[in-house]
C-alpha cells in the first residue's frame, strides 16, 4: 500500500473508532431527551460524514498520485522529544527547569553555536515571563523544586 | 443610539490607559508580523492569556490591534526580504519586492502603508454601520436559524486558506467533534472523558488554539532553520506622490470593497481578499505588463484588500457569533472569556462596549500607519532575529499561556499534544484553522439542532420550512456544491 493512503486510513481508524466509544455512551430517559437526541447521535453523525468525506479523499489520492510528503527533518522530532521531556520534567522536577533545559537544548538543536546566548535565552525568557504573571496577572503556578523555594 | 457610539468610539482618544495599550500593542502587532510565521493568529493565540486580567474592552482592543497591525506588518518583509510575514501579505511579495529590488523599496512600502490604512479605516467604518444592522436581523433569529448558519459557517470552511475543500471540511468536522467531549449540555452524559473530570466543561478553547497556532508553527518553522534570509537595502520610507495616487485610488477603493465583503463571509479571511484583490487590481489595470514587475496598482490592490477584511471578518463575529478567519476565532473567544456574548444582546446591552472596541480599530489603523512611515526600516530588523531564538522564546509562551488560563497542567499538555497534531495536519495539507472554527462552532450546531428538533416534536426536515434557515441552508449547499455543478455545467456547454 502507498504510504500516501496512511491518511485516510489512520482518519477511518480514528473515526470508527470514536463510533464505537460513542455506542458504549449511556443512554437517558425518553422523558429528558424527549423528541431531541441521545448524547451518542451527534458525534456518531459527525464521524458518519467524516468517514463519507475520506472515501471522498481517497478517491481523490486516486485519481490525482499525490506525492508522499517527506519525511521531517531531526530537527522537528527534536523538538517534539524536547516536549516529551518538558513533560517528564515539569511532573518531576519543576515546570521553569522544564522551560530552561527545554528553551536551552532547543536553541542548540535548531544550530545556535554560542552557548552562553542559549543559556541567556533560557535564563532570561522564562524569568522575565515568571515576573510578569507573579507580580501583574497574579498567576500561582504549579508547585515543584523551584515552586517550593519560591512559595515556600 | 448613534450619539452613544459616536461618544463611545470617541471615549477611547480620551482614555490615556487605552491609547497606550493600543500604541503598546501597535508596536507589538508589527514586530509580530514582521516575524516570518507568527502572524496574527499565533500573536493572537500568544497573546489571549495576558489579556484575563484586563477589562473587557482593552482586552478585545488589545487582540483587535494584533489583528489589524500585524496584518499591516506582514507587507514589510514581504517588500524588504520577499518573505510574507503573514499569509495575508503573500499576494504583496509579487510586486512589493520586485519593486524594491529597483531601489524604491520606500515607494512600496509607503503605497503598502497607505493602502493598508485606507483599506483598515474603510473598514472599520463599515463595521460601524453594517454591524448594528445585521444584529436587527439577527434578532429574529432562532434556534433553527441558527442552526442553519453555523451549517452555512461550516460549509465555508471548504474554502478557507489553505488546504482542499474536503480536507478543510475533514479538519472542522475533527473540530465540531472535539466540542462535543465533556458533559452533555441537555443530559449531563460525560462524552469521550476517559474519566478526567476536568474535561468535565469541555475542552476549553485558549489551550487548543495555542497548541493548533502557536505549537504547530514552532514545529513547522523547524524545518526552515537552514534558511538564509536576504535584505534590500532601503533609505527611508517614501509617502506616495500624486501621480501615483492618481494610479491607484481607484485600485485601493475597489480592493477596500472586496476585502471588506470578502472578510464578512463566515470563514473567509485576509489571505483570499488579498489574493482576490490582487487579481483584480491586474484584471482592471491599463498596464497589466507592470504586474510581477513591481506595480504599485499590484500592491495596493493586495494591501488595501487584506487590511479591510480584518473589519469586514469583525461582523460576523460579533454580531453572530461566527468567525471570519483563525485570528477572529481567537477574538471571538476572548469575547467569550470576558462575558461578551456575540449576537444581538452585545449590540443592545453593551452598545458602549462595543463601539469602543470598534474605535480601538480605527485607532490602531491610524497608529500602524505612523509606524509604517516612519519605523518600518526599523521593524524589517526584527526578522532577522534568528529562529534558534526566537521560536525557544515561543514556546516559553505558549506553555506558560496555556497554564495560565486556567491553572491547570492538563491544559500545557493539550497544547503540545494539539501543537503536535496540528503540525502533522499541515505537513499533510490540512489547514488547522477549520479545526479551531469547527470547535467554536461546534457546540452551537449541536446545541441549536436539539432545541430545533423539540420546537418541531423531532420532525428535523421542519427546519426547511423556515425561510431564513433554507435560506441559509441553500448558501451551505451552494458553497459545498456549487463549484462542482459550475464546472459540470462549463464542460456541458464545452
Amino acid at each position: 500500500m502507498k504510504n500516501i493512503y496512511l491518511i485516510p486510513l489512520i482518519l477511518s481508524i480514528f473515526s470508527l473508532a470514536v463510533i464505537a466509544i460513542a455506542l458504549q455512551l449511556d443512554t437517558s430517559p425518553e422523558m429528558i431527551v424527549g423528541d431531541s437526541m441521545q448524547a451518542r447521535s451527534f458525534p456518531i453523525f459527525l464521524m458518519l460524514l467524516k468517514l463519507t468525506l475520506i472515501g471522498i479523499l481517497t478517491f481523490q489520492f486516486y485519481k490525482n498520485n499525490p506525492k508522499p510528503v517527506a519525511l521531517e527533518k531531526y530537527h522537528t522530532w527534536g523538538s517534539m522529544f524536547l516536549f516529551l521531556l518538558f513533560y517528564l520534567l515539569t511532573v518531576y522536577t519543576d515546570m521553569f527547569i522544564g522551560i530552561f533545559v527545554v528553551i536551552f537544548l532547543m536553541s542548540i538543536l535548531w544550530g545556535e553555536r554560542r552557548i552562553w546566548v542559549a543559556f541567556l535565552t533560557a535564563t532570561i525568557t522564562p524569568g522575565l515571563v515568571f515576573l510578569l504573571f507573579d507580580y501583574v496577572l497574579k498567576i500561582r503556578f504549579p508547585r515543584g523544586i523551584l515552586m517550593n523555594l519560591y512559595y515556600g | 443610539m448613534f450619539e452613544q457610539a459616536i461618544s463611545a468610539m470617541a471615549s477611547v482618544v480620551v482614555d490615556p490607559y487605552l491609547l497606550g495599550l493600543i500604541f503598546a500593542t501597535t508596536i507589538l502587532g508589527v514586530i509580530i508580523g514582521v516575524l516570518p510565521g507568527l502572524g496574527a493568529t499565533t500573536g493572537a493565540a500568544l497573546l489571549l492569556p495576558f489579556t484575563l486580567t484586563m477589562d473587557p474592552v482593552h482586552a478585545i482592543a488589545v487582540l483587535a490591534t494584533i489583528y489589524v497591525s500585524a496584518t499591516f506588518a506582514g507587507s514589510i518583509t514581504a517588500i524588504l526580504i520577499n518573505t510574507p510575514g503573514t499569509s495575508a501579505a503573500a499576494a504583496t511579495t509579487f510586486d512589493g519586492y520586485p519593486l524594491a529590488q529597483k531601489g524604491e523599496a520606500g515607494r512600496a512600502l509607503g503605497i503598502a502603508v497607505i493602502s493598508s490604512t485606507v483599506g483598515g479605516i474603510f473598514s472599520v467604518l463599515i463595521l460601524c454601520f453594517a454591524a448594528p444592522l445585521l444584529a436587527r436581523v439577527a434578532y429574529e433569529f432562532r434556534s433553527p436559524e441558527y442552526f442553519a448558519l453555523t451549517v452555512f459557517g461550516l460549509s465555508m470552511l471548504a474554502s478557507i486558506s489553505a488546504g482542499g475543500a474536503v480536507k478543510n471540511l475533514i479538519g472542522g468536522i475533527f473540530g465540531v467533534w472535539l466540542s462535543t467531549i465533556g458533559a452533555e449540555r441537555v443530559t449531563g452524559i460525560e462524552r469521550f472523558m476517559f474519566g478526567n473530570y476536568e474535561l468535565y466543561e469541555g475542552l476549553h478553547f485558549v489551550p487548543i488554539f495555542i497548541g493548533l497556532f502557536a505549537i504547530s508553527e514552532l514545529l513547522v518553522q523547524s524545518k526552515t532553520v537552514d534558511k538564509i534570509i536576504k535584505t534590500v537595502s532601503m533609505k527611508a520610507v517614501k509617502l506616495p506622490t500624486l501621480e501615483d495616487y492618481k494610479k491607484i485610488w481607484k485600485t485601493i477603493l475597489r480592493s477596500c470593497g472586496i476585502g471588506t465583503f470578502i472578510g464578512v463571509l463566515p470563514a473567509e479571511g485576509a489571505t483570499v481578499a488579498s489574493m482576490i484583490g490582487y487579481s483584480e487590481a491586474r484584471r482592471w489595470s491599463k498596464n497589466k505588463k507592470e504586474f510581477g514587475k513591481g506595480s504599485i496598482e499590484g500592491i495596493a490592490g493586495a494591501e488595501a484588500a487584506n487590511n479591510a477584511a480584518t473589519g469586514g471578518a469583525m461582523v460576523p463575529t460579533m454580531v453572530l457569533g461566527i468567525p471570519g478567519s483563525g485570528t477572529t476565532a481567537i477574538i471571538l473567544v476572548g469575547l467569550m472569556v470576558h462575558g461578551l456574548r456575540p449576537g444581538v444582546y452585545l449590540f443592545t446591552e453593551q452598545v458602549e462596549k462595543v463601539y469602543q472596541i470598534f474605535g480601538s480599530m480605527f485607532v490602531a489603523n491610524v497608529m500602524f500607519m505612523l509606524m509604517g512611515l516612519y519605523a518600518a526600516k526599523l521593524f524589517a530588523r526584527v526578522s532577522l532575529v534568528p529562529t534558534q531564538i526566537l521560536w525557544p522564546i515561543v514556546f516559553a509562551l505558549s506553555v506558560i499561556g496555556a497554564y495560565a488560563f486556567q491553572g491547570q497542567l492538563l491544559d500545557v499538555w493539550l497544547a503540545l499534544i494539539f501543537g503536535v497534531i496540528g503540525f502533522f495536519a499541515r505537513r499533510h495539507g490540512f489547514s488547522v484553522a477549520p479545526i479551531a472554527v469547527g470547535l467554536i462552532l461546534g457546540e452551537m450546531v449541536e446545541t441549536n439542532l436539539q432545541h430545533s428538533l423539540k420546537m418541531f416534536d423531532g420532525a428535523w426536515w421542519m427546519i426547511l420550512t423556515q425561510p431564513l434557515a433554507l435560506m441559509f441552508l441553500v448558501f451551505a449547499f451552494l458553497g459545498l456544491c456549487g463549484p462542482m455543478i459550475f464546472s459540470w455545467i462549463t464542460k456541458q456547454k464545452d
